[in-house]
């Protein structure tokens, strides 16, 4: 019973404070403003506990964008592996779901989850800043639910 | 203001200067093109910059003519006021260029992506280390691969 | 003193997109750098020749998110050269239009994130909030904040109707006010200034050499301005002035792009004065007859070069781009030699990087 309660309020605090890198495996930069203008004013992400940050080691979601490139993708997953657990990686935008406009090319490898475990898929090109905002919403559902 | 240079002028001033054989090439729209032989393109670089202030180098387009089998066409863009591009051709076996790095700093980028992506040599300057193509790329010069895996 | 080798990148907070760099530093001074490009190389003008020249307008509108407009009218430019069609004096304006507000927001973005590594964080919060009005009038009349997809090949995706127009004024006469108020403190803040005065000075040969091109080139004083010398219509019709500052330090080329701002909002307003009625699109064939073509445009950061060369079927035989960034970015190595470690962001904020630019 206590533990559940501890459990509870463990996960409360988690999903309420989610930092989160952000890192450009090879995008033209339409998903990466568009996540950047979450900071901002108009979408002010911070209300719901959400910073970004800039180091690895303090971060608790990767959201990634742009189709992961041949050259960029050892970053990735370094990026990747010096995260503390738990973590959660967001592909945000269509290249980093699929790989979109620019499968089929001899030095793009496609979608984030060729090389790492994705949490939440949110499609656009670019993203509107409200479905990257619901996607984020639905990951904080996703780890009160405790998944 | 940037002062058009002049397309006629400048065919004079190679000729006069040079004494090569430099042919008007009329199938490039907005553009005033010229076809030089691939030894006189560093003089005729140097004509255009001295006599007529034409320094800026837009970029180095690379190709493969589907009518000329087994060659490299390099062009040479610049600007000043209207474009004018120098057509130089070199043999796919051996795409060796010599480099106009010594004269136009600007062209460090265009010649590297020029040697990495169509396999072209530029002699006179030191080695082109990749550009745009990643480290672990082994696959030889993308445009080029492509022709030769036509049978 | 030894020299260090720093390695930046590629991810790193200074940069918004993977860019490897290495530093050589001697103490607080740094000796050189080199680059290494390639993150973000995704082999676009190889998968141009794959898809045909309107699928192509899509690709090329995704070679980057902050200059995606003046890509595809470049290239759309390019294709109805080869066709013979010329485009409607409506839908030359409409494509004006939405390259000036282009301009505007990527200045503005850029503004920000120079305060931000400079340190004056409520600057970067006030122009990004300002910027979001240039995107509600780019998405009012196209559908799309960031990604317009205004271009087609023959002329524009769509008209504006009267209430757009009206739209337009009221936002851009909104802007003014707004963007003039952060504009004045950027301009008379001397933090700012002390930060950024006598910063990596470029000398006109410098730039002349390394053909250097956009507000960098015009912070150091070359007049040189695509949409005033090599116009594609409506510019060669349009009043404007072309801006230049003597210092070319990072001064010169933050003040220029805050003083490009303002000219782009007062030329936004002349566009909507002058903008003819009448149709917005013509009828263009699928396949483009043998040819090939060069054209320019002035994108925020500089030239834009399109060479285009088909052979008759519906898919293009070449395709080469060339970015400004690439042009500005060999310069990069020469301008952190004899810095101060300490001045890097803000020489490398300076010359407004777009890296998915210069890779393609």
């Amino acid at each position: 019973m206590i533990r559940k309660l501890i459990e509870k309020t463990y996960r409360w605090a988690q999903k309420n404070s989610l930092w989160v890198i952000h890192y450009n495996t090879g995008g033209c930069n339409g998903c990466d403003i568009e996540i950047l203008d979450l900071l901002t004013p108009r979408y002010d992400i911070e209300r719901l506990g959400i910073i970004a940050e800039s180091s690895p080691r303090h971060a608790d979601v990767l959201l990634c964008t742009g189709p992961v490139t041949l050259q960029a993708k050892d970053g990735l997953w370094q990026i990747y592996a010096q995260m503390p657990s738990p973590k959660w990686v967001v592909a945000v935008g269509s290249c980093s779901t699929t790989g979109a406009v620019f499968s089929g090319s001899d030095t793009v490898l496609g979608g984030v989850d060729h090389i790492l475990p994705v949490d939440i898929y949110i499609p656009g090109c670019p993203v509107r800043p409200e479905g990257i905002i619901e996607g984020l919403v639905q990951l904080r559902e996703r780890i009160a639910r405790g998944e | 203001m940037v002062n058009e240079i002049n397309f006629d002028t400048v065919i004079a001033a190679i000729e006069d200067e040079i004494g090569c054989d430099c042919e008007p090439y009329g199938g490039m729209i907005n553009e005033e093109a010229l076809r030089i032989p691939v030894d006189h393109l560093q003089s005729v670089i140097r004509v255009l910059r001295d006599q007529f202030g034409c320094y800026h180098l837009s970029t180095i387009t690379a190709q493969e003519r589907e009518n000329q089998p087994g060659e490299v066409e390099l062009i040479y863009h610049f600007w000043q006021g209207k474009g004018i591009s120098l057509m130089i051709s070199v043999p796919l076996e051996s795409p060796q260029v010599e480099s106009i790095l010594s004269l136009i700093s600007g062209a460090d980028f265009y010649e590297r992506e020029v040697a990495e992506l169509y396999g072209v040599t530029f002699t006179g300057r030191e080695e082109t280390p990749p550009l745009l193509l990643p480290d672990n790329w082994d696959l030889g010069p993308p445009f080029i691969r492509r022709e030769e895996t036509d049978e | 003193m030894n020299k260090i080798t720093i390695p930046i990148g590629p991810h790193h907070p200074l940069l918004k997109e993977p860019l490897s760099m290495k530093i050589d530093i001697a103490g607080e001074r740094v000796l050189g750098a080199s680059l290494r490009l390639g993150y973000v190389h995704r082999g676009i003008e190889k998968l141009a020749l794959e898809r045909t020249y309107v699928q192509d307008v899509h690709l090329i509108e995704r070679i980057c998110g902050i200059c995606s407009h003046v890509h595809t009218t470049t290239f759309c430019l390019a294709v109805e050269a080869l066709l013979g069609i010329e485009v409607p004096p409506r839908a030359q304006y409409i494509r004006a239009l939405m390259c000036e507000l282009e301009r505007v927001h990527s200045h503005l973005l850029w503004l920000g994130i120079l305060a931000k590594h400079v340190g004056l964080e409520t600057v970067f919060m006030h122009t990004w909030h300002d910027r979001e009005l240039a995107l509600d009038i780019m998405e009012g009349v196209s559908g799309g904040r960031v990604s317009h997809a205004a271009n087609q090949i023959g002329g524009v995706r769509f008209d504006l109707s009267e209430e757009q127009e009206a739209m337009i004024r009221e936002n851009v006469e909104k802007l003014k006010t707004q963007v003039g108020g952060v504009l004045d403190v950027i301009e008379n803040e001397p933090a700012l200034r002390a930060r950024t005065q006598g910063v990596a000075p470029v000398s006109v040969e410098l730039i002349k050499d390394y053909c250097v091109v956009g507000p960098v080139a015009r912070a150091s004083g070359v007049d040189i301005d695509l949409r005033r010398d090599d116009p594609w219509p409506p510019y060669d019709q349009l009043d404007f002035k072309v801006i230049t500052l003597p210092d070319g330090d990072a001064w010169a080329r933050t003040l220029i792009r805050a003083l490009e701002t303002r000219e782009s909002l007062r030329l936004c307003e002349t566009i909507m004065h002058k903008m003819p009625d009448g149709p917005v699109t013509v009828r263009a064939p699928r396949k483009v007859p043998e040819g090939e073509v060069v054209t320019r445009s002035e994108a925020p950061r500089g030239e834009v070069v399109y060479y285009l060369r088909s052979n008759g079927s519906d898919k293009p035989a070449r395709l080469k781009v060339r970015t400004p960034t690439l042009a500005v970015l060999s310069l990069l190595p020469e301008q952190l030699s004899a810095i101060h470690v300490a001045d890097i962001p803000v020489v490398l904020a300076g010359i407004d990087l777009c890296i998915a630019c210069a890779d393609r």
